[in-house]
């Protein structure tokens, strides 16, 4: 192993990790999902004698700057930084890559229920398009989901490809807006408009096509520009995240809304942040899939304990426990029912039972599950979207 | 003799600058190693020395911020919401100083909760003002509720507007009673004496305000004008929560050059910030000259 513990020697990473405090940076802008944290986790962790210190950030990109500016300033050797252990995927993964501020022994790969995990299956193995190389261990799965009131649009009026929802858009003026790249849906919800135009979202996974690219999203922008005015407000401003579009969509001001949870809004109606009537749906024309991940920045000073976190994560069980709503998360797996025990998978598929139509049937989702695109290709549509749509240029 | 005491003189000067100095660098060494640090760490990173991936130092940072087409939009909007929210903040809080204090039954309590929003945080504030000006939020609700809108979303858009309306209404909201009670304070210690005098000798209303108030307001509410508009040119988290998408100003777009995926955007976010320390410096330097001038007039 090139640096830091060896988890093949599971009880030495175990001895290590024992009396140590895992400093874990995650985003905190969930009560629902601390507590999870605090609740489920730390209690585990102490009984292995590892301490959780979870930190709350407002954004991961907070995170990802303070394991760089340590970096910058020459903090670079084992046991030097203040993180642990981050929760993150996508442009953050990236961008810790491209600065290889990630620990890169291989360590998740020999992780005890790492045996659990379906390495082979791209959307675990590739995170923004890079091959995620065990950098990162997967803890949890999403996937892009549209919200509607079914007190106000009744089922068989609602979009089910973005075909349709162009025209919906033009049919109910001033309905519609979405968050403005780069935030996270606003982002997938573009992405995945271009998939959709384009046809084939396999293709832009590890390869980027610069011809094809120009073609489909002149064609996409074109629509965006042609559609601005019947988006909300004009289209002359957008929501900054998602939590504004739900505020939006739960005061009446447009008709829907997006979630990422597997199982369901129905956490969000419990805190009533989304009305009772919400139901989630999907495009038939696919949504985008994908996974989160824990890193251990290179500088970490306990990575034992963050191996030890990593690890207890991935357990069968908690990860049942973590798919059910009623536990106050309610995120997709990262294991892989194939490779489970019949008692792992019966508690599973119990959860899944029970989540009722505040969810998306499993199989519903898998059906129209697509790839999440490489870092290029997110990169270059927000930068178009900042310039044609946000700053209203075309040159 | 005298030769003498002019040296005694010579030396207690010294010893008092001594201990000035010496009583002030607490402070010093902090502004010097928090804000001096932060500058330097700044600048040098926009600039590109010591960045992840950069191919060494150089003035690119800059030249593409120059000609970044959204950048002159975003430095005339921060122009105008810092130079707004001052004048406004300045002549509501003078205003509300002047009449307060007037008052003589409950002056006491009225000053208490003239002052009442102070220690609330801008971020409160701004997500107070979102609750009540948006488009969803209780007066639109409330003006909707009375028929005088078809809609709360008929309610004019305060929020995320270009004009930045609702960024402007929360700095004045909290910084009139900043002003106000640097006001008041000024006009307390002064008294009523000078303004009594004006007025025997038959000056107006207006020319007591005008020769005898004002300059002695002047110097300390310039100085908190300027402090204002440092502020309020600096700050970014009520235009990110209240501002429009496009333009942003010019903290928001160092923030989002800050956390792009791209390291590459990084020096840039590092020049924004520089280019509005720069500005704001520029501004309190000016700001104090005019200052000492109106000290040495009212003085005069």
């Amino acid at each position: 192993m090139a640096g830091g513990p060896d988890p093949r020697d599971w009880p030495a990473v175990l001895a290590a990790a024992d009396g140590t405090t895992v400093d874990l940076h995650m985003w905190g802008g969930s009560t629902e999902i601390n507590a999870f944290v605090d609740e489920v986790y730390g209690p585990a962790l102490a009984e292995l004698g590892v301490e959780l210190n979870r930190v709350p950030v407002a954004d991961t990109a907070d995170a990802v700057n303070v394991v760089l500016g340590e970096l910058e300033a020459g903090r670079t050797d084992p046991g030097s930084g203040v993180i642990d252990l981050i929760w993150l995927n996508g442009e953050n993964f990236a961008t810790m890559r491209q600065a290889d501020a990630l620990l890169a022994s291989g360590w998740a790969e020999h992780l005890p229920n790492a045996a659990f995990v379906d390495w082979d299956d791209p959307a675990v193995a590739f995170d923004a398009g890079r091959p995620v190389a065990f950098t990162t261990s997967p803890w949890g799965s999403a996937q892009f989901q549209f919200v509607a009131d079914t007190a106000r649009t009744a089922p068989q009026e609602l979009p089910r490809s973005y075909a349709e929802l162009a025209e919906w858009i033009r049919a109910n003026p001033g309905r519609f807006t979405y968050p403005a790249p780069p935030a996270f849906h606003g982002t997938r919800f573009l992405t995945q408009w271009f998939h959709e135009l384009d046809g084939d979202p396999d293709a832009w996974v590890e390869a980027f096509d610069e011809d094809r690219y120009t073609e489909v999203a002149e064609e996409l922008f074109a629509l965006l520009e042609e559609l601005a005015p019947a988006l909300w407000r004009g289209g002359a401003t957008y929501p900054n995240e998602i939590a504004d579009l739900d505020r939006l969509f739960a005061n009446g001001e447009v008709d829907l809304t997006f979630t990422q949870l597997p199982a369901g809004i129905g956490a969000n109606i419990d805190a009533g942040v989304l009305p009772a009537t919400a139901r989630p749906f999907v495009f038939d024309t696919g949504t985008i899939g994908d996974h989160h991940y824990l890193a251990i920045p290179v500088n970490a000073t306990d990575p034992a304990a963050a191996m030890v976190f990593a690890d207890l994560v991935l357990d069968p069980v908690r990860q049942a426990i973590k798919l059910d709503p009623a536990n106050g998360w309610g995120d997709g797996i990262a294991v892989s029912p194939d490779r489970l025990d019949t008692e792992q998978r019966e508690a599973i598929d119990a959860v899944t039972a029970g989540l009722g139509d505040q969810a998306v049937p499993p199989a519903e989702l898998e059906a129209v599950r697509t790839s999440n695109p490489g870092a290029e290709l997110t990169v270059r549509l927000e930068a178009d979207w900042d310039r044609r749509i946000r700053q209203g240029r075309t040159g | 003799m005298s030769a003498l005491l002019s040296d005694q003189v010579r030396r207690w000067s010294r010893d008092d600058t001594v201990r000035t100095w010496a009583r002030l660098a607490p402070a010093l060494v902090l502004v010097g190693v928090l804000f001096g640090g932060a500058v330097w760490s700044a600048s040098s990173r926009s600039l590109g020395v010591g960045a992840i991936g950069s191919p060494g130092p150089s003035l690119d940072a800059y030249r593409r911020l120059l000609g970044d087409p959204e950048f002159w939009p975003s430095v005339a909007l921060t122009t105008h919401v810092a130079v707004t929210s001052t004048l406004l903040s300045v002549a509501l809080g003078v205003g509300a100083a002047l009449l307060l204090r007037r008052v003589h039954f409950g002056r006491r309590s009225l000053t208490t909760l003239f002052q009442f929003n102070l220690p609330i945080p801008h971020v409160i504030g701004a997500v107070a003002i979102l609750l009540l000006l948006g488009q969803s939020g209780f007066i639109s609700r409330l003006t909707a509720g009375l028929g005088w809108t078809a809609a709360p979303a008929d309610f004019p858009a305060l929020l995320y507007d270009p004009y930045a309306v609702g960024v402007i209404v929360q700095y004045v909201w909290k910084e009139v009673p900043f002003v106000g009670i640097v006001a008041l304070a000024i006009l307390r210690a002064a008294g009523d004496d000078l303004e009594t005098a004006a007025a025997t000798l038959g000056a107006s209303a207006w020319q007591r305000f005008r020769f005898v108030t004002l300059p002695v307001l002047l110097p300390g509410v310039l100085s908190t004008a300027i402090i204002v508009f440092a502020f309020s040119f600096g700050t970014f988290e009520v235009p990110l929560l209240l501002g429009a998408s496009y333009p942003a100003v010019l903290p928001v777009l160092a923030h989002q050059r800050y956390t792009d995926v791209d390291l590459a955007n990084r020096p840039e976010a590092m020049a924004l910030a520089v280019v509005v320390t720069l500005i704001v410096i520029v501004v309190v330097l000016v700001g104090a000259a005019l200052a000492r001038r109106a000290v040495r007039r009212a003085g005069a």
